[in-house]
C-alpha cells in the first residue's frame, strides 16, 4: 500500500494512520496547489453503526518546507470535535440526511484550521462541518450534493474539506504480498518451484470497494512558496511536501467512564511524504522510528534508498528477466536515480525542461514545482510518461505510483544518473497491472478531486 | 497571534513549526484523586494520575526546586484540564515524568517517587 498499515505500530491506530499525500497544481484553478492527505485506510463502507470519523484526540497536519531544509515552514493544523445530539440511540442517523445540519444526523464532525508560519499562527476557521459517511440511499440520500455542501470557502482563497472519500490508491495488494507477484508477469516468478502460475493474468484492485477519510485543503500558492513569483526553473518554486499525524504521549484508560484521556506533549506517531517508502524502502526495525521524525532526519535511512531491498528482489524472483538489473545490484553501486527521486528532488539539466530540486538535505517530501502548469491530457506515469505535472512532480490523485515506483527499482531511472546502463527490456512491462481506470469511483475533476464515497449499502462487503 | 492562546515553541522537536497547543475536547474526568498504581512499590515504571482538583500538592513538592516560578503559576493560570500523570521511571532516584495538558516535565524527588511507591500498594 502506499502507506496503509505499513509500520507495526500505527497499523493498530488507523485514525492517525496517514495513507497518501497528494501535492499538485489545481487543474482547474492554476493559481493554486492543492494539499491531501488521508487517513483511516481500508474502510468497509458497511461499517457502522459507528461509522469512520477522525480522532478529536489526534493532531493531524499537512506540512510544507519551502527552503529545502526537510523543516516544516508552512503548516496546516486539523483538530477535530465530535458532537452527539442524542446520546439515548444507538443509531448513527434516526431518518435521512439530507442537509449537513439535519437533525436526523446525531453524530457530527466539526473541524478547525491553523494555520502557523514560523512564528505566525492563525485559526484560519473553526466549526466547519464534515460530511457524513456514505451509508446508503435511506440514510444519506443524493450523497455527492451533500458532500459537496462540506467544502468550505475560507478567506485568502483557501478552500477546504474533510470527510470520507473513495479509496483512489489502486494497487494489487493481493499479489503483491504475495511474495512480490506481479499478475501480468506471475509466470516469470519463480514461485519458489511450486509452478502454480503458467500465464499473465490482469491486475486486481485490492481497493477497489474501500473508503478513506481525506483532508484536503486547496490554498493559492503564493501563500505556500517563499515570497515573490518564480518560474520553472528555479528551486525557489519547489516546495516539499508531507503529512503527519501526533498523539499526547499519556493515553489513559479512564475505567470509571469508560474513555480514555490524554496528557502530555503531542508526539509524531505518522508520517507520509512520497509514497511507498515506509511501505517497502525502510525496514521493519526501522519503521516506527521513521515514522517519529521529521523529513530533515532521513540521511540515517539513506542507505535503504541507495540500496533498496526491492531492487534486489526483482532480479531473484524473476531469474533471467532482470540481467542488467541483478548485474547493478550485484556492483553495490548507489542508487543515485532513486535518492534524486524521493530525496533531494531531481536537478535541472537531467530530465529536460524540469527539475524539482530542493537542495542537497536528504528529506522524504513530495516535492512539487509549482511553476509547471497542469497538462492539459494528463499521463498517469508522470516523469517518466513525459508528464512533467504527474509524480514524481508532486502527485495528482490518479498518478499510477506504483508501476512509476516498480520500474523505477527496476532500473528504469537509473540511465538519468549513469548513461552507461541499459534497463532490462522487461522494465517497460513492469506493472501490477492496474490504471486509474481501476478506481469504480473514479475521480472528480474539481476539489477534493477523490471520488465519491462507496455506500454500505451498495458495496456491503 | 489572531488572538488565539499560543503554546510558544512547540514541546515536540520534531515539529520544526510552532503550533497552538489546542487541547481539543478533553473527556470529562471525575473530581476525585484517581491515583493508580501500574507496578509494585518500589519498581521502575509506576504510573500515576491525578485530576486536575488535586493535583496541585503534586505539582507543588514536583516543582519544588523553582518556588517562584511555581507560585507565578499558581497565581495566574487556571487549573490544567484534563488529567496529570505521573510516570515513576525509576523510584529509587525518584525520576519521573509529570504531564499535564500538553507539557511534560520531568523531576527528580525521591522522596515523592517513595510516597506514590507507598500510595500505589
Amino acid at each position: 500500500m502506499s502507506s496503509h498499515r505499513e509500520a507495526p505500530e500505527i497499523s493498530k491506530d488507523p485514525v492517525a494512520d496517514s495513507t497518501d499525500v497528494y501535492a499538485f497544481v489545481s487543474p482547474d484553478r492554476p493559481d493554486s496547489v492543492t494539499l491531501i492527505s488521508n487517513y483511516i485506510p481500508l474502510q468497509g463502507p458497511a461499517g457502522g453503526p459507528n461509522f469512520y470519523e477522525f480522532g478529536d484526540d489526534v493532531r493531524y497536519e499537512i506540512q510544507v518546507d519551502n527552503d529545502g531544509d526537510g523543516r516544516a515552514d508552512v503548516t496546516y493544523q486539523f483538530r477535530f470535535e465530535t458532537r452527539l445530539r442524542d446520546r439515548d440511540t444507538f443509531l448513527y442517523n434516526t431518518g435521512p440526511i439530507e442537509a449537513l445540519n439535519s437533525p436526523n444526523w446525531n453524530s457530527r464532525q466539526f473541524y478547525t484550521v491553523t494555520r502557523a508560519a514560523n512564528d505566525d499562527v492563525k485559526v484560519l476557521a473553526s466549526d466547519l462541518a464534515c460530511p457524513p459517511c456514505n451509508i446508503g440511499p435511506l440514510s444519506t440520500p443524493n450523497y455527492a450534493s451533500l458532500a459537496s455542501a462540506a467544502v468550505h470557502d475560507l478567506p485568502g482563497g483557501i478552500r477546504v474539506f474533510a470527510g470520507q472519500r473513495a479509496e483512489g490508491f489502486y494497487v494489487d495488494l493481493g499479489s503483491i504480498f504475495d511474495l512480490l507477484d506481479l499478475r501480468p508477469l506471475e509466470q516469470l516468478h519463480n514461485q519458489f518451484g511450486m509452478n502454480v502460475f503458467t500465464k499473465p493474468a490482469p491486475g486486481v484492485n485490492a481497493t477497489a470497494a474501500v473508503n478513506v477519510h481525506s483532508i484536503a485543503i486547496q490554498v493559492p500558492t503564493s501563500q505556500l512558496t517563499r515570497r515573490g513569483s518564480h518560474g520553472a526553473g528555479e528551486q525557489a518554486s519547489v516546495i516539499g511536501v508531507w503529512a503527519t499525524a501526533s498523539r499526547q504521549r499519556v493515553r489513559l484508560w479512564d475505567a470509571d467512564h469508560g474513555e480514555n484521556v490524554s496528557s502530555g506533549p503531542f508526539r509524531q506517531v505518522s508520517r507520509l511524504g512520497n509514497p511507498l517508502v515506509n511501505e517497502v524502502v525502510i525496514p521493519l526495525g526501522d519503521k516506527d522510528l521513521w515514522n517519529s521524525l521529521p523529513p530533515s532526519d532521513d540521511k540515517r535511512f539513506v542507505s535503504h534508498f541507495a540500496r533498496p531491498e526491492v531492487s534486489a528482489l526483482l532480479p531473484a524472483l524473476y531469474p533471467g528477466v532482470f540481467p542488467n538489473l541483478a548485474a547493478l545490484v550485484k556492483s553495490g553501486a548507489a542508487r543515485a536515480d532513486l535518492e534524486a527521486i524521493l530525496l533531494t528532488g531531481i536537478p535541472s539539466g537531467i530530465v529536460p525542461g524540469f527539475q524539482n530540486f530542493t537542495g542537497p538535505v536528504l528529506a522524504d517530501m513530495l516535492r512539487l514545482n509549482t511553476a509547471i502548469p497542469p497538462s492539459a491530457k494528463p499521463n498517469e506515469l508522470g516523469v517518466i510518461g513525459g508528464d512533467l505535472a504527474g509524480f514524481p512532480n508532486g502527485r495528482r490523485v490518479f498518478d499510477d505510483v506504483v508501476t512509476v515506483e516498480l520500474r523505477a527499482f527496476a532500473g528504469a531511472t537509473y540511465p538519468l544518473v549513469n548513461k552507461s546502463f541499459t534497463p532490462d527490456a522487461a522494465v517497460g512491462a513492469v506493472t501490477d497491472g492496474l490504471t486509474a481506470s481501476s478506481v469504480p469511483s473514479g475521480f472528480l475533476s474539481t476539489f477534493p478531486y477523490l471520488g465519491v464515497p462507496y455506500s454500505g449499502f451498495d458495496v456491503p462487503s | 497571534m489572531s488572538g488565539q492562546s499560543y503554546a510558544g515553541p512547540p514541546a515536540d522537536p520534531t515539529t520544526a513549526t510552532p503550533v497552538p497547543a489546542t487541547t481539543g475536547r478533553q473527556p470529562g474526568v471525575s473530581r476525585r484523586s484517581v491515583l493508580r498504581g501500574a507496578a509494585g512499590a518500589g519498581a521502575a515504571g509506576l504510573a500515576a494520575a491525578a485530576v486536575a482538583g488535586t493535583a496541585g500538592p503534586v505539582l507543588a513538592a514536583a516543582t519544588s526546586a523553582s518556588p517562584r516560578r511555581q507560585a507565578a503559576r499558581t497565581a495566574n493560570e487556571p487549573a490544567v484540564a484534563g488529567p496529570v500523570v505521573v510516570h515513576v521511571r525509576d523510584a529509587r532516584s525518584g525520576e519521573m515524568d509529570v504531564f499535564a495538558g500538553t507539557s511534560h516535565t520531568r523531576l527528580r524527588d525521591p522522596d515523592l517517587a517513595s510516597r506514590l511507591a507507598r500510595a500505589a500498594r
